[in-house]
């Protein structure tokens, strides 16, 4: 058993502290609690000089626990532990504790009362510190190779990025070719050039230009060092951790052997077999074996199994001069070992069928932009004309129909976000080149928010685009004269119109690709209430996940143009980068931990972990034990909190320490005032706290505050110990309802106040005791009102009676 | 026999006794048996919803207790009054705090609103428990030369959320119900638009406006007859025209028949017994297009 | 003619919380409803999306003292197509309820709410349509429960609707 010798350093701040507390008294007091070595009092203790006397201090004094009162902890903190470490202590072993915001400034008229608060404060760091665990630091391995899941524009960048740096990269597309959606627009805005462009590589590709863009036929991607292309090709299992994850790869068949295929389309115009081509909007028919445009990667053509006849036929394969066909080619599976996810599966158009009032899918002539986009491309099913489906007939009148099961309640009740610049684009393509061609948009708002997009609406404008204030409520079709009519009310001019269309376009919402659910419950990812992948923080972690490891980039996030795409592709590379560069992933083992012999085989625990960082093992046929990840896990305690068994603890923040503190700072109270012990998170919600004390905001000094790691963490049991120990009355002060920095802990602690105040209810107490504060770090007063009220009510209520009962 | 509680409301026996005797006729001859209760009131239509919509719920709900009393699902051969009592009838079942409120009023009444039957447009009886195949079994008139411009109106379908009725922008029931009796459910434009009934009275001018547009759209396209579901827009249409004669100076002969007199028609009952003299516009082509 | 500032915070706040009118502010002017509307196509004196917008903009006088929000013919198509699921109609009924307690309403609606209140419907039945009954075959008809809807109009209040001729049709 360790001989404990607890040093406490008290800083005075310059002896701005020292104008309200009174150090001498504070002083002999802690020198008389037992386990107490040294107390050493001094103006700063993390510049310079002061950092050197808690090193001088600790090794002379042979202290093995510190405790330092300072201001400013959070900058403070740092310094005194890498100060503490020098000296040979374990980090843990360090507390740094918030004298001035917690004890002084707030109470500055009340020096008495202030030191009161200070003993209560210092002395539960104390008994605290008596039973610390020392905290490891862990080391788990990082292997430098990312997976891509996505092959669009996105996709390619991330990897590109991630390539160039070295790194081993597998970019894995499910569809034949590479591209996404750009392999159907034709051209992007804001630059009007062709959608499949793509930034070029930065490492040396040898023939390879460093210009700004190319396209991605000619942009030497297929060359990179490191970078792998799976094409035809599905993730169907990750397992293992974060750093080190293992990928089971599913590779559909091309059955023509990529290396040999050199595109002659010999195959092709033998190849007796038709079908509707999906990629040109089954407006012309492709062979069994096929290829899209022609700036795409890979330069192979691919056989649709569905439509071959294989060895019944095998024409392809006596005309193809590199013997490439494959018509016994299997799938396969690959795995892979790699240290980060990058997802990048993009979105796809909404199907607008649902919308019956519209007829899509019913009559040939209402199509989709991206439908229209392959018309418009010159590469596409109709040269680049523009023709009514029905009867091929060239097109001379056009209405744009927007909002297409976007902004719609019925639908997807976003906005989504570049379906008015995709119509612009558009509807200036055709007026440039067909400018006898009629075009109308029937729109509720234009939205052209980016850079170099208001262009857009006013080039239209110019080029006589006519722009109707309105959103239709039909598209009827006129069997006489083979038009579709546009029911729609001209708002501005209080007009109804029934606009005649040879072709109909609807700017259809933009929805998660297929499959994003599927992906989402194989990576164990989240995805929001329109079913887009979910990232960690949408203001500041755009392209992370809470997962570590996993990040998202493009428009799997939400929809978003070329240019967003490409700068959230540029982030996630570099996070993943970050991540993986130093080839090892270092964390404190500041995690929760199981104790098997308690652990009942219920599953609340897993599901309580914000993190996914819990899982249930089998021990033996009948019992499972939970047992936590430590890459995994972020020690937030919401698991603590949820076990019915109390089986879980934090290890830098057990239980037991909780019960010390408590037990401790309620224990100083000469002033007979009515104590509120305040359990504060560590984020938000002790910010507010801290602000309050910042800006020298009074509030009584009965409030003695905890931190806990996240307001999660407490149990109901917690509450009533702190009702034993002599509070009068509890306050858990944390984040927002829906800012909970662990997602769920605020809402969780929220139930079981709850349930406490029904406990206190039958003891008889009144269960206004117990209240829960909801705050963000600028709202320092109102905790300090609430403290103020609580005081009040607790003066008003008197003394806890405990019924005879209890 | 299956039975029913009939809600006849009060525009049928105030002026349609010829919808209501087909009604009664044919539905008796297909096996479903017409219960009439003691004490309904007007179910509490779009007039009254408009004066006060809460009280509308507690008069509706008030007639569906007396059908719950008698332990049968309601039977009605008006879309006004299937809009207002089922609307009452999902609404009570489903939002517990109306419920609370229309029970505290109905009990000065002495009634509670209990949420246990159904309440059905005949269209919905024939359908889903008569049955197409028993229909086609029981009819004995050809009407093979017939072309119909069917009329189901606005309230037997919406609001589509509450009745559930048929899919409001694809409705096909009606249309196959008037299709097995052997009749053409043609194609004509604005189909589904309203008659514009509810205006008649104070708007006349906009009412009639709108009803001519529909007889001079299904005329157009051939139609030799428009059949309706609802007395509303019988009335309408039917009447309407001797005003379009009088206003117009139009005169556009175009037959209006209540579904339940074809129906009738078709399994064999005789045209004597139908009170056909009730229609405004002479249905003699009809008659005769009939075997 | 415009309102004061604080009747035209108030007015959508007070269509909001009448029973029926509850999804008027997710209205976004879109126009859906009155190319859907067959009155707004028949004739100028009504179109829903314009009624909505003066009552979003606080227009409290001029939404009633017209009788426009009485042209409406509940046909639902409105509301079936709504993007924002505001149930166009019921707003109308809602509309409808608070002018109809100021008096404010077409002389056939008054004819209408007597009937129902002396006679328990709203269109009584003809001593002719009695014996026309009878003579071909139809059952005699049941009484109605004036009684008991007497009670329930009582308790909701709906007898004491101020039904004044106040508007021209």
């Amino acid at each position: 058993m360790e001989n404990l010798k607890i040093g406490i350093f008290l800083s005075d701040c310059g002896k701005a502290l020292a104008e309200t507390l009174d150090f001498d008294n504070l002083t002999s007091f802690l020198k008389e609690v037992p386990g107490v070595t040294f107390v050493e009092k001094g103006t700063e203790f993390w510049k310079g000089s002061g950092l050197q006397e808690i090193v001088k201090t600790i090794k002379e004094q042979k202290a093995n626990r510190i405790i330092v009162a300072e201001s400013l902890p959070k900058l403070s903190e740092i310094k005194i532990v890498e100060a503490a470490e020098a000296a040979g202590l374990n980090q843990n072993f360090v507390q740094v504790i918030d004298l001035k915001d917690y004890c002084v400034w707030p109470h500055r008229n009340v020096p008495l009362e202030a030191t009161e608060k200070a003993k209560a404060t210092l002395l539960a760091a104390i008994e605290r510190a008596k039973i610390l665990d020392p905290i490891h630091k862990l080391e788990f391995p990082a292997v430098k190779s990312v997976l891509v899941i996505g092959g669009g524009i996105s996709g390619i960048q991330a990897a590109e990025d991630l390539a160039d740096l070295g790194f081993e990269v597998h970019l894995v597309e499910k569809a034949p070719f590479l591209g996404g959606i750009a392999a159907r627009a034709g051209r992007f805005f804001p630059t009007d050039d062709c959608a499949a462009c793509i930034q070029s590589p930065a490492s040396d590709v040898k023939t390879i230009t460093h210009t700004s863009r190319k396209c991605i036929y000619r942009s030497g991607i297929a060359a990179i060092q490191g970078l792998k292309i799976y094409t035809n090709s599905q993730v169907v299992k990750v397992d293992g951790e974060p750093g080190n994850y293992r990928i089971t790869l599913e590779k559909k068949p091309r059955y023509i052997n990529e290396a040999k295929c050199i595109s002659c389309n010999l195959c092709a115009e033998v190849c007796p077999v038709e079908v509707p081509d999906e990629y040109n909007v089954n407006l012309v028919e492709r062979k069994a074996i096929y290829t899209i445009i022609p700036n795409i990667h890979p330069p192979t053509y691919v056989i649709d199994e569905k439509a071959c006849k294989f060895h019944e036929c095998e024409k392809c394969v006596q005309v193809c001069p590199t013997k490439a066909i494959e018509m016994d080619e299997k799938t396969e599976t690959t795995t892979l070992n790699v240290g980060a996810i990058i997802v990048a599966t993009g979105f796809k158009e909404y199907d607008p069928s649902v919308i019956k009032e519209y007829h899509y899918g019913e009559y040939p002539a209402v199509v989709t932009n991206l439908e229209l986009a392959r018309m418009l491309d010159a590469f596409g099913p109709t040269g680049g004309k523009i023709i009514r489906p029905s009867d091929r007939k060239p097109v001379r009148r056009i209405v744009f129909v927007q909002c297409v099961g976007s902004r719609d309640k019925r639908w997807n009740n976003y906005c989504s976000s570049i379906c008015c610049m995709i119509s612009l684009k558009h509807a200036i393509m055709i007026k440039t080149v067909f400018p006898e061609v009629d075009v109308s948009i029937c729109y509720i708002d234009i939205r052209t928010t980016g850079r170099e997009h208001e262009e857009y609406y006013e080039k239209a404008r110019e080029l006589g685009v006519k722009f109707v204030k309105g959103r239709p409520t039909e598209i009827s079709h006129d069997p006489e004269s083979d038009l579709l009519i546009v029911d729609v009310e001209d708002s501005l001019l209080r007009r109804f119109l029934e606009l005649e269309a040879d072709l109909v376009v609807l700017a259809t919402a933009m929805v998660p690709s297929e499959d994003t659910e599927n992906l989402a419950k194989i990576l164990q990812i989240e995805t929001d209430e329109d079913g887009f992948f979910k990232e960690y923080n949408a203001k500041l972690r755009p392209t992370e996940t809470k997962k570590r490891g996993i990040f998202l980039c493009g428009g799997s996030t939400f929809p978003k143009d070329a240019p967003s795409s490409s700068l959230q592709a540029h982030s996630a590379a570099l996070k993943a980068f970050k991540f993986l560069n130093t080839g090892k992933i270092v964390k404190d083992q500041k995690t929760a931990v199981v104790n098997e012999e308690y652990c009942g085989d219920c599953e609340f625990c897993p599901v309580s972990c914000p993190y996914n960082a819990i899982e249930l093992v089998k021990v033996d046929e009948k019992h499972v034990v939970a047992k936590v990840s430590d890459i995994l896990c972020e020690g937030c305690g919401i698991c603590v909190g949820t076990c019915p068994l109390n089986a879980i603890d934090l290890r830098h923040f057990k239980q037991s320490e909780l019960r010390a503190q408590t037990k401790a700072i309620l224990s100083v109270n000469k002033q007979n005032k009515p104590l509120i012990l305040a359990f504060c998170c560590s984020e938000c919600g002790g910010a507010s706290i801290d602000s309050a004390g910042m800006t020298m905001t009074n509030y009584p000094t009965n409030v003695r505050i905890i931190k806990v790691p996240c307001t999660g963490y407490l149990r109901i049991e917690h509450f009533l110990e702190a009702i034993e120990y002599g509070a009068q009355g509890v306050m858990v002060v944390g984040c927002m309802n829906n800012g909970c920095h662990h997602e769920e802990g605020i809402k969780k602690v929220e139930k079981r106040i709850e349930a406490a105040k029904n406990l206190l209810k039958e003891y008889g107490i009144e269960p206004e005791r117990i209240e829960l504060f909801n705050t963000i770090f600028i709202e320092g007063d109102k905790f300090a009102e609430a403290a103020r009220v609580m005081t009040e009510k607790l003066e008003k209520l008197g003394p806890i009676q405990f019924s005879k009962e209890s | 026999m299956t039975s029913y509680a009939l809600f006849l409301g009060c525009t049928i026996p105030a002026r349609l006794p010829n919808y209501e005797i087909s009604a009664r006729k044919a539905l008796n001859r297909l096996g479903i048996s017409l219960v009439d209760l003691e004490g309904m009131t007007c179910c509490a239509p779009p007039p009254i919803q408009s004066l006060d919509l809460e009280a509308s719920l507690a008069i509706a709900a008030y007639n569906i207790c007396l059908s719950e009393e008698a332990n049968l699902d309601i039977i009605t051969l008006c879309s006004g009054c299937f809009e207002s009592l089922t609307v009452a009838n999902e609404t009570l079942k489903q939002n517990e705090k109306l419920k609370t409120k229309v029970n505290r009023i109905l009990s000065e009444a002495g009634k509670e609103f209990k949420g246990s039957i159904k309440v059905k447009h005949y269209l919905q009886v024939l359908s889903e428990n008569v049955g197409k195949e028993k229909i086609r079994a029981s009819i004995t008139r050809k009407l093979a030369n017939l072309k119909v411009a069917s009329f189901s109106g606005c309230h037997l379908l919406r609001p589509s959320k509450i009745l559930k009725f048929d899919d409001p922008e694809r409705p096909h029931v009606y249309d196959e119900l008037i299709e097995v009796l052997g009749a053409r459910s043609i194609w004509y434009r604005n189909k589904q638009k309203c008659c514009g009934g509810l205006l008649r009275g104070h708007a006349d001018d906009v009412a009639l406006a709108i009803a001519r547009e529909k007889i001079v759209n299904a005329s157009k396209a051939g139609a030799d007859c428009i059949v309706t579901i609802c007395p509303f827009c019988y009335l309408t249409l039917d009447l309407g025209q001797v005003i379009m004669k009088s206003t117009y100076q139009e005169e556009h002969s175009l037959p209006i028949l209540h579904y339940s007199e074809l129906l009738s028609l078709a399994i064999g009952v005789d045209a004597k017994e139908l009170a056909l003299e009730f229609h405004k516009v002479k249905i003699d082509n009809i008659l005769n297009k009939i075997e | 003619m415009m309102e004061t500032k604080e009747a035209s915070i108030s007015f959508s706040k007070e269509v909001a919380s009448k029973y029926g009118g509850e999804t008027i502010t997710l209205c976004y002017q879109c126009g859906t409803c009155s190319s859907s509307c067959p009155v707004a196509k028949a004739t100028e004196k009504f179109n829903p999306r314009e009624i909505f917008r003066l009552v979003l903009l606080g227009e409290r006088q001029e939404v009633f003292y017209s009788n426009a929000i009485w042209l409406c013919s509940s046909c639902y198509n409105c509301q079936e197509r709504c993007p924002q699921t505001v149930e166009v109609a019921d707003v109308f009924f809602a509309l409808r309820n608070i002018a109809a307690k100021e008096g404010l309403l077409p002389n056939i609606y008054s004819e209408f709410a007597s009937a129902l209140i002396n006679e328990g419907r709203i269109v009584p039945v003809s001593k002719f349509l009695e014996r026309k009954r009878e003579q071909i075959g139809l059952p005699p008809l049941k009484t109605t429960g004036i009684d008991a809807l007497k009670k329930i109009l009582a308790a909701t209040g709906f007898d004491k609707l101020q039904l004044k001729k106040e508007v021209e049709s």
